[in-house]
């Protein structure tokens, strides 16, 4: 049974990213205007030879069927998205390569620190359930939940940055800066990201909390820790042991979705903050019309979504057996 | 007493925590041994260092810093001594002598002479008879081929002899950097135009310039890096590094130079501009911009082949009433809270020298506006609407690229405006790209589907573009997309373009922007600003180009960058900067100013004020919360 419900899954996930490029095909091709329009912008002098020149260098005098799509569908396959419009002579694949990196950083960490605070302060609120702890920490739970990520990491930016003095404002690394020791990379790196990190975590905190808190509460209702409490098992035991576990379910699940949207979330905190991750990647390639990074940054994005789906519903299959059939 | 394990792990966490947050910030300032460096923020993308690739003013920047032009441009944009030192002009203004600065060398060491000025050239000359007739962004070419250029030679190392078409004094504004032969000539002309070429030529630093900087580092989508070139023949500037730093969202760029981590940003908006100017330490400084933002009528209506609504478009008549109900000022009021000039001709005043205001212009006034409309035959039918000759009810579409978001604030009053003339306008936003296509007239293989847009144009030091973007036969290239044609101002445009005398030249414009002004094709709307700002305490010397009408940085050449002086040196009475950099002085007397120090700035009014409410709301969500749980386990107790 094991095997199948993972076929089914991988195979489900397969035909949803093939679906994807294909849609990612159709959708640029169906936007207005014409791309040798785009890539010539306004230069004086066009004339029609300079675009008909144009259009047979890009490939674009040729039929978008079969011919153009083909030649899309062998390219991707082969990890070859084309060249950015905007950043002259880079192929897509480098440029998103190049933003991957910081937005894995951010992100990354800001999910662990929200999993095992929010989490942390979730289970406590939900098992201490009309504590000072509950009331206190579920009112900022919802505050920093729907608090939308540029207001939070403008108040700390304001706050910390330009009020305080304590961080700089923009950017991953000093620009220009020399090292003389790891030591003093390690520094500058931290100082520039404890605003967006916690801009990151504090937004996802009061989701996780919220979600633990009313997991904990009602797995507590259940007559299986009931009877472990009339067994006479300690506290920490009964929430450890019996009524944890079933309360994660809910929670990986929001987890790992969460994963695949972290560059979509991305954005808002990268632009607040110049961070240079695939972010303020999509918001210039947006501005810019830079067509094939944002093809790349889709693709990119939704195969991230897939991913995690896929890897919840496995993990779901390991955490809850009753799921695998 | 004794410690529970919680408090015996607690505290030494705390303590650690503590003496991070404590540490951190004290690791980011810099020490005194460190370059100087000017941190510059541009909202534009950084987006090449290949400078046939140029399309932006932050490109241009980054070109005109590390490569000399043939002749550059001085503080007050005239002629001075670039790649040459020297030049003249023969009696027939046709053949033009260049002297090359002797002992000149590029940052590599290898010498600069003619020949890299020819090769350069001689380059443009290529490309122009190359199959595509461009290279790279084709937006370098022509500045040399508007003067005429036919041919390039060296005589010895030191003179370079241009011959051109026809007489010109252009030669000396030629915006095209002069480029190392030694290093771009291993390339081809595809390798350097064609930015997806195999082997293309992206210049990667370090790059190999004449001017007095140098491009070291380049971190696509962050920041590109200057070092000062030592072997640069002129004025040694004081910024040992220059960075420029691009920014996704302008708005980022405002607190990071009230935080000193930015030395200068251009490109904010107007709300920001105003906000900055009582900011201490920071000066705000509003310069004309070299372009325009107009309105676009389809002056061939719906005659056949162009599918403008109405016939009425074609109607010089129509269009001036037209003129006549658009307020201007207004419109500078409500989109840049006055951070703009009313429009009038297409030579914008930035060309203090050509710029003229039309003989009788079209100031705002319904009533007239009305009056014109019922001379030239425009009447109103029973529901109060303006009909054409065709008895059509008009409705003009008016629309603007999705890029310029700010336009639909204008096509608001407008609607407003031209309502009141019984004329419908039908308002929405174009995605560029299809905007750029629609325009097209049948000459350049477009369907002209429209009535009336919006976008700008940007000019260069001299006016040659803006005036040739109107002529009869860039119909064809697109570039003249009201479909203008008027025979005298084709043969004006070849008369100034060829005179050598400055007076005539100017009698010559001064004719073009009057014709153009006359036939109402374009609604000049405004001429946009350019806000800067800039803090005064880190450098000092900060020269506008031009000094009355201009901005520090991102002008032509780099005069601006080589008057920069140390701040800290160079003002050694503390008073003198503040006293200079706050004009008003009371928002500086509520928080005063610690003078050195450099870790942070003080606490301004506003971050203040969110400081103290972002305490207000913890508080209070506390004691809620408190309270609450009070009520909640004393009722849970009665219960029980």
């Amino acid at each position: 049974m094991g095997s199948r419900y993972l076929l089914r899954r991988v195979a489900t996930a397969c035909f949803t990213i093939v679906m994807i490029v294909v849609l990612n095909f159709v959708l640029f091709r169906a936007m207005p205007g014409s791309p040798e329009r785009i890539l010539l912008g306004r230069m004086p002098g066009v004339t029609a030879e300079v675009l008909a020149q144009t259009r047979a260098r890009w490939g674009l005098d040729k039929p978008l069927f079969p011919d153009q799509f083909v030649a899309y569908l062998n390219s991707t396959a082969q990890g070859d998205l084309g060249f950015s419009y905007a950043a002259r002579g880079r192929p897509v694949t480098e440029v998103l390569a190049q933003h991957l990196g910081p937005t894995l950083l951010l992100f990354g960490l800001g999910e662990i620190l929200a999993i095992v605070l929010g989490l942390t302060l979730g289970s406590y609120s939900g098992w201490k359930r009309g504590s000072p702890v509950d009331y206190v920490g579920n009112a900022i739970s919802l505050i920093l939940y729907s608090m939308p990520y540029f207001l939070l990491g403008m108040a700390l930016l304001l706050i910390f940055s330009t009020g305080a003095g304590w961080f700089p404002t923009f950017g991953m690394l000093t620009a220009g800066a020399t090292y003389d020791n790891p030591l003093d990379v390690a520094l500058d790196l931290g100082g520039h990201l404890a605003l967006p990190l916690a801009t990151v975590a504090l937004g996802l905190i009061g989701q996780y909390a919220i979600l633990m808190r009313s997991s904990v509460v009602e797995t507590l209702s259940e007559d299986y820790v009931t009877t472990a409490r009339a067994m006479g098992f300690r506290d920490d035991r009964v929430l450890r042991r019996h009524a944890l576990p079933n309360a994660m379910l809910p929670t990986v699940t929001l987890v790992a979705i969460n994963l695949g949207y972290v560059v979509a979330g991305a954005i808002t905190v990268e632009v607040v903050f110049n961070w240079p991750g695939l972010g303020t990647l999509t918001v210039d390639a947006l501005a810019s019309r830079d067509y094939p990074v944002l093809q790349g940054v889709f693709l990119l994005l939704s195969v991230a979504v897939v991913f995690a789906n896929l890897g919840a519903d496995l993990l779901y299959g390991v955490l809850d057996p009753r799921v695998r059939t | 007493m004794r410690l529970s394990l919680r408090a015996k792990v607690a505290r030494p966490v705390a303590a650690l925590l503590l003496t991070a947050l404590v540490l951190l910030p004290s690791a980011l300032p810099a020490s005194a041994a460190d370059p100087l460096i000017l941190r510059v923020g541009t909202g534009q993308k950084l987006a090449t260092l290949n400078p046939w690739h140029s399309i932006t003013v932050a490109d241009y920047e980054i070109f005109q810093l590390q490569y000399e032009m043939l002749v550059s441009f001085g503080q007050n944009l005239e002629p001075v001594a670039g790649f040459a030192d020297k030049w003249e002009s023969s009696s027939d203004k046709m053949t033009h002598t260049f002297h090359i600065r002797e002992g000149m060398v590029w940052s590599d060491g290898e010498p600069a002479t003619c020949e890299d000025a020819r090769w350069t050239y001689q380059f443009v000359l290529d490309a122009v008879a190359s199959e595509t007739g461009y290279v790279g962004s084709g937006y370098l070419e022509p500045y040399l081929m508007n003067a005429g250029l036919k041919s390039v030679t060296c005589t010895d190392p030191q003179t370079l002899v241009v011959a051109t078409e026809f007489p010109t004094t252009l030669l000396t504004q030629a915006y095209v950097p002069i480029l190392p032969k030694h290093i771009w000539s291993k390339y081809t002309m595809e390798q350097i135009g064609n930015a997806d070429a195999k082997g293309f030529f992206a210049n990667e630093p370090p790059v190999v310039g004449s001017g007095p900087y140098t491009a070291v580092q380049w971190e696509p989508g962050q920041f590109i890096r200057f070092a000062r070139n030592d072997k640069y023949w002129g004025k040694r500037g004081v910024p040992d590094e220059i960075i420029f730093q691009t920014f996704s969202d302008p708005v980022s760029m405002v607190p990071a130079l009230k935080s000193g981590e930015l030395d200068y940003v251009r490109g904010i908006g107007a709300d920001q501009f105003d906000a900055l100017k009582t900011e201490p330490n920071i000066k705000t400084v509003e310069g004309f911009s070299n372009g325009y933002t107009y309105l676009s009528f389809n002056t061939r209506g719906n005659q056949k082949g162009y599918q403008g609504s109405t016939s009425a478009l074609a109607d010089v008549k129509f269009r001036d009433a037209l003129g006549y109900a658009i307020d201007h000022q207004k419109l500078v009021d409500a989109v840049f809270n006055g951070h703009a000039v009313p429009g009038t001709t297409h030579v914008p005043p930035y060309h203090v020298k050509w710029h003229v205001e039309p003989a009788t212009p079209r100031t705002f006034d319904i009533a007239e506006a009305n009056r014109r409309l019922d001379a030239a035959g425009y009447a109103r039918n029973a529901a109060g609407n303006r009909v054409d000759k065709e008895g059509k009810e008009i409705v003009l579409r008016l629309t603007w690229p999705d890029s310029e978001a700010g336009h639909s604030t204008d096509a608001q009053f407008i609607q407003g405006w031209f309502k009141e003339l019984g004329i419908g306008v039908d308002a929405f936003v174009t995605e560029e790209a299809k905007l750029s296509a629609d325009l097209l007239g049948p000459e350049a293989g477009g369907p002209a589907n429209w009535d009336m847009y919006m976008w700008g144009w940007t000019g260069d030091p001299d006016p040659m573009s803006l005036l040739s973007f109107f002529t009869t036969d860039n119909i064809k290239s697109g570039t003249n997309d009201a479909f203008f044609s008027n025979a005298r101002y084709d043969e004006l445009f070849k008369l100034q373009q060829r005179a050598t005398d400055e007076v005539q030249r100017h009698a010559y414009i001064d004719e073009m922007q009057q014709i153009f002004y006359d036939a109402a094709a374009y609604s000049i709307l405004y001429y946009d600003s350019e806000l800067h700002a800039y803090r005064t305490d880190k450098f000092g010397g900060w020269t506008s180009q031009p000094p009355d009408s201009g901005t520090p940085l991102f002008g032509y050449g780099y005069p601006g960058y080589l008057a920069l002086t140390n701040a800290a040196l160079a003002s050694p009475s503390p008073s003198a900067a503040p006293s200079a950099a706050a004009p008003s002085a009371s928002a500086g007397a509520a928080t005063p100013a610690p003078s050195g120090g450099g870790t942070g700035t003080p606490a301004s009014g506003d971050s203040g004020m969110l400081i103290l409410l972002a305490v207000v709301a913890v508080v209070a969500v506390v004691v809620v919360g408190l309270v609450l749980a009070r009520r909640r386990s004393g009722s849970s107790q009665e219960e029980e």
